[in-house]
């Protein structure tokens, strides 16, 4: 079920741009930015593009493939780890993708709840008998909000050079926007579903009675949200065998968000101690004759904390201060920075992400430094 | 500056992998805004890979110049087509030089080296029980890889077509297989020698495919080692460690240092080798240092710090050589310059011809909204080739980059790096519990272990122990006392405190620079020279005290009108680290004015309670400045002369290597001669160092009015896979070089390359546990290759962590010297570095190379003054 070498055989007289095949993976990007899904499942995922391209879309939290063949979605699953960048900065939302291997003629119940569910390309490459059973599962069971399907318009074959029969040796069948249209709309009508029809590749001027390239079917539910899920749980099994599960790092997960905090919170106060030290110094240090290290002295030293707050008025409290070896730094205005208080939302929040990760004063109002032992080199 | 200081800004060139730049970085404001669309538009950001990173495509280049094994070979016609497959390396003896041989896999020295064709091994010492971090590779009984060649007719280019294609017989060639384009391993014979198929393409077109036996491989032939390494890679790939550089890294229990935004990844580094016994895996712990801050959050605390004014300069000079990783996509990129004329703003032409801006690009393509729209870009250089196409630079948004490794600042920054130790440094126990780790995942990891046992292979689970010898320790001689020192601490400052030095030179007119603010500093530090120099017989005068401003031009302005012919050594106490006026002060006492000079920085004696033990090591250190010689140990060996040589590599500015050459002039090993070799990228190195050869050779006459009739070098500064060079080119530069001597001169040359960078650890039994084995532990069995003549020695101790061995390889020797010899010889030279009244963990002259090339890299930029030559001045 590979979808991208096809076009090859297009470009010896019509080229789409973007190729076709990139074209139908917009169309349904343009689509989530639209609709906003949380859940989607991609049916006959094949090596995975889609489901990758999708990754990207912030507003998805669970991203599902399903193809009959294992291998095929094995060759490039790995483009669906989370990256580094994944772990170094962890995401606001969560995210989970999971890869299915089973057929569309069978029911399972990890295939419940979507929000949408695409079946690219999909179709033709159905047996008869797996057909019939293709809208009960899909449309019956899974019974997602939308459902986007996309098959071959094969009047638009003649335009193709070197097409026979069908577009691809797999292909059990291919429609015209008649056939198409006819079996989506007893497909909806059956299952109480709504259906618009449009499609991706524009014909060449002049030939617009060929139609669409590709033809689409977006399916949208008509009735609400049933609590879908408890329905089937008992009269359907596991069928399809999961190939590949990943969860990606989120704010979400306590264990990533305290690490988030954590690391900021201390970030921010050694830079205000560095900060508050060097200006000490500079207060210090009157005979320094080199120009390059006076610098400290002209930049006061809180100056441009300030700055990340705006006009914010300072209370005395919040101020950073010295005693002896510590350096206190006031878990108050550590709240006051933008980072730090998106990150926690609440100030108690704060304080019980911190509890045990960071030194605290002994009223457990701000941070810690001891500078005893700073800058013993030798 | 300290020793310390310096030697520690050295790791950052040893740490990270990165080739040197393909031109000098170009200096920021260089760039004219005409310039600007030409070189923006060559380049599209590339579209994520489907592989990260081939392994071996980066790393070391110790040697730059011009290795003549064809590095750059263009690639057979037919393979076009494979690109970015982790399969790739199969191909690897077929594409000659285009990847790096990391382990010098072909190079086989210990034929040619008749007397230990028997055993290499040594036998002096007690016996010691070792275990090591390798597992054996088991495989079964009449185990076999099968080898065969795809050919496609028509012929079919794209590699996924042609697996596609192949893979349509999944019965005929079974579900276990390695195929990378042309050739397929299998674990099984196919009942023909020559197999043909058909398969249909989606074009309907019949494609003839013919599947021919070339090779049944035994298990320990090259190509099966190869093949080990790519599967193993798919094990770890398996078990979702995550690939950055060569190694694997497991991206769910970081280490966060949030100080200083670090995170620490805790991985493995592995390789599968023919060991002397059996193929074993060598694996080690590795970790990943990244920074939870892209290049942007860098550059906006680099702008509060210092303000507009040197903002790009600084930013130049804390960026560029950097290596960052992109947030979309995981690549690794070195960032090669910064433009600032240039914004995410800026459009390029992507490869359907259209034009598209970075913002939009990065939108669309990764759903990354680029915030900053006036931030600068950044430029890299990329290396890689694709086919026969050298790609044009890479720009990079900084907002969308991670920056990994160290600055030159954290390096610097002692608590920091105290901090990162705790997590990076495990102790001997602690670490074989995290390498048996590894195994440990494999066998629980269900996956892991079909595919081991569908290819027949499994892994031993436990580590390999065997027995290793420790040396005696040595007798340290000065000036008729016998020392010996605690091996377990390998140190003999203790011992050695208040006995005379084996030659002092007088302090009778000597130099003090110093800055007003420094004055009592100076004052102290005359003081406690007072008090330690007579029991060391060092005769001292009272310094000609000089004071100047805190100003580079006063200090060589004092230097030049206070300097003269009968000055012994100069000594200036600098206010801060400053870098520029450190290397000004020695660029003009080791060329201009070849006179032994000692800098210090006014901090380091600050402390009281440290002041007459920092004053102690520099009047040991100006002694040996001057030519003095502090000990010796007893070495049998006559009229022998030891060379060391080391390199140094420039990766910041990219264009200068330089090489360190030292050679010993007397018996004892106690004087020694040095010059160094600066060339340009392109240069051969090994031209220069025949001219040192040269010089070394007739300044040992001068000394001792005979020439030398065995030399033997220790050649350090080799990288991985440049052990074929060395080999090829160095060694026979050098028997020309003797030969050149005199008809009648014919010495004996023994050369042993010298690597500190080794992945294997050894763990003692003890009592007590696992522990570090003890200075003098020699390993000649096991883990070294039987294709060479080589060894591993510990010659020092650590404090905390795991001592590294150093691994020694007699690359050419026709001293017929016995390996017990050798080994003792370069434990015995360990004991030689005057810096440090400890073993090293190199010979001493290896480490004086080091220390030579270092100061001419970093402050000298050329080659000293030859007056200094028989002067330990770079110390």
């Amino acid at each position: 079920m590979d979808k991208k070498p096809k076009e090859e055989q297009f470009r010896k007289i019509i080229t789409f741009t973007p190729p076709l095949y990139k074209q139908r993976y917009e169309f349904i990007k343009d689509l989530v930015g639209k609709y906003k899904p949380k859940k989607v499942a991609d049916l006959g995922c094949a090596d995975c593009t889609l489901l990758w391209m999708l990754k990207f879309c912030s507003c998805i939290e669970v991203l599902t493939g399903l193809d009959i063949c294992a291998s095929v979605m094995k060759e490039n699953m790995h483009r669906l780890y989370p990256l580094a960048g994944d772990y170094l900065q962890p995401a606001e939302r969560s995210l989970t993708i999971t890869l299915h291997q089973g057929s569309v003629a069978h029911k399972d119940p990890c295939m419940l709840g979507f929000d949408l569910v695409t079946c690219i390309e999909l179709i033709e490459h159905l047996e008869e008998s797996e057909l019939k059973e293709f809208p009960e599962v899909v449309f019956g069971f899974m019974a997602p909000s939308i459902v986007v399907i996309s098959t071959p318009n094969s009047e638009f074959n003649p335009l193709l050079p070197g097409v026979m029969l069908f577009r691809h040796p797999d292909h059990k069948f291919e429609w015209n926007r008649e056939q198409f249209q006819s079996w989506a709309l007893e497909t909806a009508r059956h299952y109480d579903y709504s259906v618009e029809f449009t499609g991706v590749g524009h014909p060449p001027t002049g030939m617009e009675n060929f139609g669409f390239c590709t033809q689409i079917g977006v399916f949208v539910r008509k009735y609400p949200q049933t609590s879908g899920s408890a329905q089937s749980e008992n009269t359907t099994g596991t069928v399809y065998k999961t190939v590949f599960k990943a969860v990606y790092p989120s704010l979400k997960d306590e264990k990533y968000l305290q690490i988030a905090v954590v690391n900021e919170v201390i970030f921010t106060a050694e830079t205000m101690k560095q900060s508050l030290l060097g200006h000490l110094m500079s207060e210090h240090e009157e005979y320094n004759d080199d120009p390059v290290e006076r610098r400290s002295k002209s930049q006061p030293s809180m100056n441009f904390f300030s700055d990340g707050i705006g006009k914010l008025v300072v209370e005395k409290s919040m101020e950073p201060f010295v005693n002896g070896n510590l350096v206190y730094i006031p878990l108050k205005r550590i709240f006051s920075f933008p980072r730090v208080n998106q990150l926690c939302g609440t100030f108690d929040r704060l304080c019980k992400l911190i509890a045990g990760k960071v030194t605290l004063s002994s009223d457990g109002s701000a941070v810690v430094f001891n500078t005893e032992h700073e800058n013993e080199e030798n | 500056m300290t020793g310390r200081a310096r030697a520690r800004a050295r790791g950052r060139l040893r740490e990270q992998e990165i080739p040197l730049p393909p031109v000098g970085a170009t200096s920021v404001q260089h760039i004219l805004p005409s310039q600007l669309p030409g070189r923006l538009q060559p380049q599209h950001p590339h579209v994520p890979p489907a592989i990260p990173e081939a392994p071996g495509a980066r790393g070391h280049q110790r040697i730059p110049q011009g290795a003549p094994q064809a590095q750059y070979q263009r690639r057979p016609e037919g393979q076009k087509g494979l690109e970015s497959s982790q399969e790739q390396e199969l191909s690897l003896a077929d594409r000659g030089g285009r990847r790096r041989d990391f382990h010098d896999l072909g190079v086989n020295t210990r034929q040619a080296i008749e007397h230990v064709q028997e055993s290499k091994t040594g036998s002096s010492g007690t016996l010691l029980k070792l275990t090591t971090n390798y597992f054996r590779l088991k495989s079964r009984p009449q185990w076999a890889l099968y080898q065969y060649h795809v050919g496609y007719n028509p012929e079919v280019e794209a590699r996924r077509l042609r697996s596609a294609l192949l893979f349509q017989h999944e019965e005929l060639i079974g579900k276990t297989h390695a195929f990378d384009g042309s050739i397929l391993f299998l674990p099984r014979k196919l009942g023909n020698k020559v197999t043909e198929v058909f398969s249909r393409t989606r074009h309907d077109e019949n494609v003839k495919i013919t599947i021919t036996l070339t090779n049944e491989l035994p298990p320990s032939s090259p190509t099966c080692l190869q093949f080990y390494n790519i599967i193993f890679r798919r094990l770890l790939k398996m078990m979702n460690l995550q690939q950055i550089g060569r190694n694997y890294y497991n991206p769910n229990d970081p280490v966060s240092i949030p100080n200083h935004r670090l995170m620490v990844w805790p991985g493995f580094t592995s390789s599968i080798l023919q060991y002397e016994e059996s193929i074993m895996l060598c694996a080690d712990v590795s970790h990943k240092v990244l920074r939870s801050e892209t290049v942007l959050d860098f550059m906006y605390g680099l702008f509060q710090q210092i303000g507009e004014q040197r903002f790009r300069d600084a930013c130049a000079k804390e960026l560029i050589g950097l290596v960052v990783l992109t947030k979309y996509n995981n690549k690794t990129y070195r960032i090669d310059d910064i433009d600032w004329d240039g914004n995410p703003q800026c459009t390029f032409r992507r490869s359907d011809g259209s034009e598209i801006s970075f913002v939009e690009y990065y939108r669309r393509q990764y759903n990354q909204e680029i915030t900053d729209l006036n931030q600068p870009v950044l430029i890299s250089q990329s290396k890689r080739m694709r086919g026969n196409i050298v790609p044009g630079p890479v720009v990079l948004i900084p907002e969308l980059c991670f920056l990994t490794g160290l600055t030159e600042k954290m390096r610097n920054d002692f608590n920091m790096m105290k901090d990162l130790a705790i997590h990076t440094r495990l102790p001997p126990e602690q670490r074989q519990r995290e390498v048996k780790r590894l195994i440990d995942y494999m066998q629980k990891d269900d996956n892991v272990q079909k595919e081991l046992r569908d290819w027949g292979l499994s892994f031993d689970s436990n580590l390999l122990s065997f027995s290793a010898r420790v040396v005696q320790g040595e007798k340290i001689l000065q000036s008729g006392s016998v020392f010996d020192y605690n091996p377990q601490l390998a140190d003999w400052s203790r011992e050695t405190r208040g006995v005379p030095l084996i030659c002092s030179k007088p302090l009778d007119n000597w130099l003090l620079v110093y800055t007003r603010r420094n004055y009592d500093v100076a004052n102290t530090l005359i003081q406690n020279l007072f008090k330690v120099t007579p029991s060391m017989g060092i005769r001292m005068n009272k310094a000609t005290m000089i004071e100047v401003d805190d100003r580079t031009e006063a200090y060589l302005r004092a230097l030049q009108q206070s300097v003269t012919p009968d000055t012994n050594i100069v000594f200036c106490v600098l206010s801060s680290s400053r870098k520029d006026k450190y290397d000004a002060i020695k660029k003009y006492l080791c060329t201009d004015c070849p006179i032994p000079s000692q800098c210090l920085i006014a901090r380091t004696l600050s402390k009281p309670q440290t002041a007459m033990a920092i004053a102690t090591k520099i009047a040991l250190q100006m002694n040996c400045k001057m030519g003095g010689e502090l000990w010796s140990v007893e070495i049998p060996l006559k009229q022998v002369m030891i060379v060391g040589i080391d390199c140094y590599h420039d990766s910041l500015a990219g264009k200068q290597s330089i090489a360190g050459f030292v050679s010993s002039l007397n018996q004892t090993m106690t004087r020694w001669f040095s010059r160094s070799v600066v060339q340009s990228r392109g240069q051969e190195l090994v031209d220069g160092l025949k001219a040192c050869l040269q010089t070394a050779l007739r300044d040992w006459f001068k000394w001792n009015n005979y020439l030398p009739s065995r030399i033997i070098v220790y050649r350090d500064g080799v990288g991985d896979g440049q052990l074929n060079t060395l080999v090829n080119y160095e060694v026979p530069q050098f028997l020309d070089c003797l030969k050149s001597v005199g008809t009648d001169y014919n010495p004996r040359l023994t050369v042993i390359v010298v690597k500190k960078r080794v992945n294997t650890r050894f763990f003692a039994h003890t009592a007590g546990g696992l522990k570090n084995p003890p200075p003098g532990t020699v390993v000649d069995v096991e883990v070294t290759r039987p294709e060479w003549y080589d060894f591993f020695l510990v010659s020092q101790t650590v404090r905390n962590g795991c001592v590294s061995p150093t691994h020694y390889n007699v690359i050419y020797d026709s001293s017929k010297l016995k390996p017990d010899h050798i080994q003792r010889l370069t434990y015995k030279l360990c004991h030689m570095y005057y810096n440090w009244s400890g073993v090293i963990r190199v010979p001493a002259p290896c480490q004086y190379a080091h220390k030579l090339a270092f100061l001419v890299g970093q402050s000298i930029h050329r080659e000293p003054n030859l007056m200094l030559s028989d002067k330990l001045y770079y110390l």
